[in-house]
This record gives C-alpha cells, sequence and structure tokens, in this order.
C-alpha cells in the first residue's frame, strides 16, 4: 500500500476505531440511544425553511413534525448539541495537530470546479437518502450497527455495495 | 449505576444537553484523528487504496458491541430498555433505498455528514459545499414529501435486531460480527496490494 502524505500523521484505524466504539458505547451507557450527525443537518433546513416560509415549513409533511405545537425550538435537541460538539472537537483535533489547511480535497488530477459540482450534487443525493434511511453513517451504520439493528445492517450493506460499484464512475474525480 | 441513565430517569434534560456537547466533542476528535476530515481518506476505500474507513468503522462496532455485551454481564446496562425502546425502528424497503442513494452521496460527495463537520473545520471547502448540498437535498425531501411520504412509513418491520431475524442468541450474533469484522481486515491488506485503479 502506498502511504500519501495526506494520509500521514493520523492514528492507527484500528486505534481510532476502538476509540471511537468506546465513545459510542459511553453514549449508550449514559443516554440509550447512539451517535447521529444527519439529524442535526435536517433541524438546521427546517429552521432555515421555516424563517424563510413559516407556514408552509410549519404544515409541510415532513417539516411538520418539528414545528407542532407544544413542540420545542428545533434546535433545542440532543443531536443538535451533539454536532456542535462534534465541530468544536473536530477544531480542536486539527489545531492541536497543526493540520488546518485551507484546500479542496480531490484527486491528483481532476479540477477543483469539478470536484466542487461533486461535492454539491453528491450532498444533494446523500441528503435525500439520510432522510428515507432516517439516518447516516453514524446513526444508522455505526450506532445501528452496534447494536445490531436490522435495517441499519441492510443500510449498511446497501451504502457500500452501491459506492463501490459507483466508484468507477467518478474515478476521474478521486484518480 | 446501571445505564442507560437517561432513559431511566437519572439525568434531566438540561443535563443531557451538556452530555451531548461532551460526547459530540469526542466524536469530532476521534474522527480528525482517524483521518476523516480529508475526503481524500473517504473515498479511497472504493478504490482499494487505503481501507481505513473500513478498519475504523468495523473495529469501532465491535468493540461498542462487545462492550455493551461485558455491561449487561456485569449488571451494568439494561439491554433490553434499548431493545424495547431506543433500539432504530427497522423500514426495510425506504432504508435499502435510501442506502444506494446514500453510497452513491457519499463516492461522489466524498463525505458523510458527520465527517464534512470535521472537514469544515479542517478548511476544506468541498465539505462545507457538501454540507450546503445535503441541506438542499433535504429541502428536496421535504417538497416532494406528499410524493414518497407513504414509501417513507412502509415495510414497517418494528424493533428488530439481527439475532431475532436469524432465531439465535445476541451472544452468537456478537461473535458472528466479531469473526466477519477479523476476516474483513485480512481482506483489506490484500485489497490494497491488488488496489486495481493504480495500474
Amino acid at each position: 500500500m502506498k502511504e500519501y502524505d495526506y494520509a500521514k500523521g493520523f492514528w492507527n484505524p484500528y486505534v481510532a476505531g476502538i476509540a471511537l466504539g468506546l465513545v459510542l458505547l459511553l453514549t449508550f451507557y449514559l443516554m440509550g440511544t447512539g451517535l447521529g450527525a444527519s439529524g442535526a443537518i435536517a433541524r438546521t433546513a427546517a429552521v432555515a425553511a421555516h424563517a424563510v416560509a413559516p407556514e408552509a415549513t410549519a404544515t409541510n409533511g415532513y417539516f411538520g413534525e418539528f414545528y407542532k405545537t407544544g413542540a420545542r425550538n428545533p434546535m433545542i435537541d440532543w443531536m443538535v448539541f451533539e454536532v456542535l460538539g462534534v465541530f468544536i472537537g473536530g477544531l480542536v483535533a486539527v489545531l492541536t495537530a497543526r493540520r488546518f489547511r485551507p484546500g479542496v480535497g480531490r484527486g491528483p488530477t481532476a479540477g477543483v470546479g469539478l470536484r466542487l459540482a461533486m461535492a454539491f450534487g453528491g450532498g444533494i443525493i446523500g441528503g435525500i437518502g439520510t432522510r428515507l434511511a432516517m439516518g447516516c453513517t453514524s446513526g444508522q451504520a455505526l450506532s445501528g450497527g452496534a447494536t445490531l439493528a436490522a435495517g441499519s445492517w441492510a443500510f449498511m450493506m446497501a451504502v457500500f455495495a452501491t459506492a463501490f460499484a459507483a466508484a468507477y464512475f467518478v474515478r476521474r474525480e478521486w484518480s | 449505576m446501571t445505564g442507560p441513565l437517561y432513559m431511566s430517569g437519572a439525568l434531566s434534560f438540561t443535563n443531557s444537553l451538556w452530555i451531548a456537547l461532551g460526547i459530540g466533542f469526542l466524536f469530532g476528535f476521534v474522527l480528525e484523528r482517524a483521518g476523516f476530515g480529508d475526503s481524500r481518506n473517504l473515498t479511497n476505500i472504493f478504490y482499494f487504496r487505503d481501507m481505513r474507513v473500513l478498519r475504523v468503522m468495523f473495529s469501532a462496532i465491535v468493540t461498542c458491541m462487545v462492550g455493551m455485551l461485558i455491561l449487561t454481564w456485569l449488571g451494568l446496562f439494561d439491554y433490553t430498555m434499548l431493545l424495547d425502546y431506543s433500539l432504530l425502528k427497522t423500514y426495510l424497503w425506504p432504508q435499502l433505498v435510501g442506502g444506494v442513494l446514500f453510497g452513491l452521496g457519499f463516492v461522489v460527495g466524498g463525505y458523510c455528514p458527520g465527517t464534512a463537520a470535521v472537514g469544515v473545520v479542517s478548511g476544506k471547502l468541498d465539505a462545507v459545499i457538501f454540507l450546503a448540498g445535503m441541506t438542499s437535498g433535504i429541502w428536496i425531501f421535504a417538497a416532494g414529501f406528499p410524493l414518497w411520504g407513504s414509501f417513507y412509513k412502509s415495510s414497517d418491520l418494528g424493533r428488530i435486531t439481527l439475532a431475532q431475524v436469524f432465531g439465535a442468541p445476541v451472544e452468537l450474533l456478537v461473535a458472528a460480527v466479531a469473526l466477519m469484522a477479523l476476516a474483513s481486515f485480512w481482506l483489506a491488506g490484500l485489497a490494497e496490494k491488488w488496489a486495481p485503479y493504480d495500474k
């Protein structure tokens, strides 16, 4: 295996995995639920939509859930605070490792424009996917996976099977 | 004390939010240290260049899974409470279709939501754009909800674990997943040597 410059200086993947597993275990011990991420983005999207079109958002079949009468502010939520912590923890890790490098992660021959367009398009598709599957890599694959939830394993298999199959078609982006 | 603490009423909602911040901090810190703040480290797995995503994720799943079993044996964790009240429900078809879309978004977009957050604080513009795309995708999902709202809640199998699907004891499933992980770690090493895209 060739070692790339951008892949240097990180923890051994098994050490990182065990550390991540212990954080997840602690979460289950304290809360009874696991980690998450996409739920916080959904709430942010709902709040942004509500700022522009309050009526349509509150009556929307999906966003309406966050605006039922008597419901808390959608941002006063466990996962929103957790993701806030992810930003802070990630920043501390980046700064203490002196790894803050403004830039665009892409394959050696891929253009910045192509990569950013793909990041946006991939984000859209993935965003729809997280809502349909009710979670992402954190909530479904990691947390659901560790608790042996059947649907989470089905999700995980679908994610990786699709990504491996589709990788060939976007190889220019990453090669 | 026997966990889960919050579910048994040992923690207030306000305290749970402080815990959320702390847990998130640890989560973000470990994700960064794993190398997950850079889309190249995340997508190299799909080209068999660097299988760190598989190694990190699978060892995390096994660590937590085995840890939960040990805590249960020690009487420190109430596993049945988890199974009855908080296990993620299975909606088979929406989760499969969502998984296909998410997998496509992962390899095309280069991130998943949690890692994109770490990418943003690492200074990566593609992570910022990815999160903007995700937000837009969620708006599209909400706008089209009348079209797929009934599919969204279809094939509801409830809170069901793999142990129940296979009619086997939990301990056996845990052992099987751990063995699967070890086998995949071994295969990952072979895959990196193979690296079919770089020849």
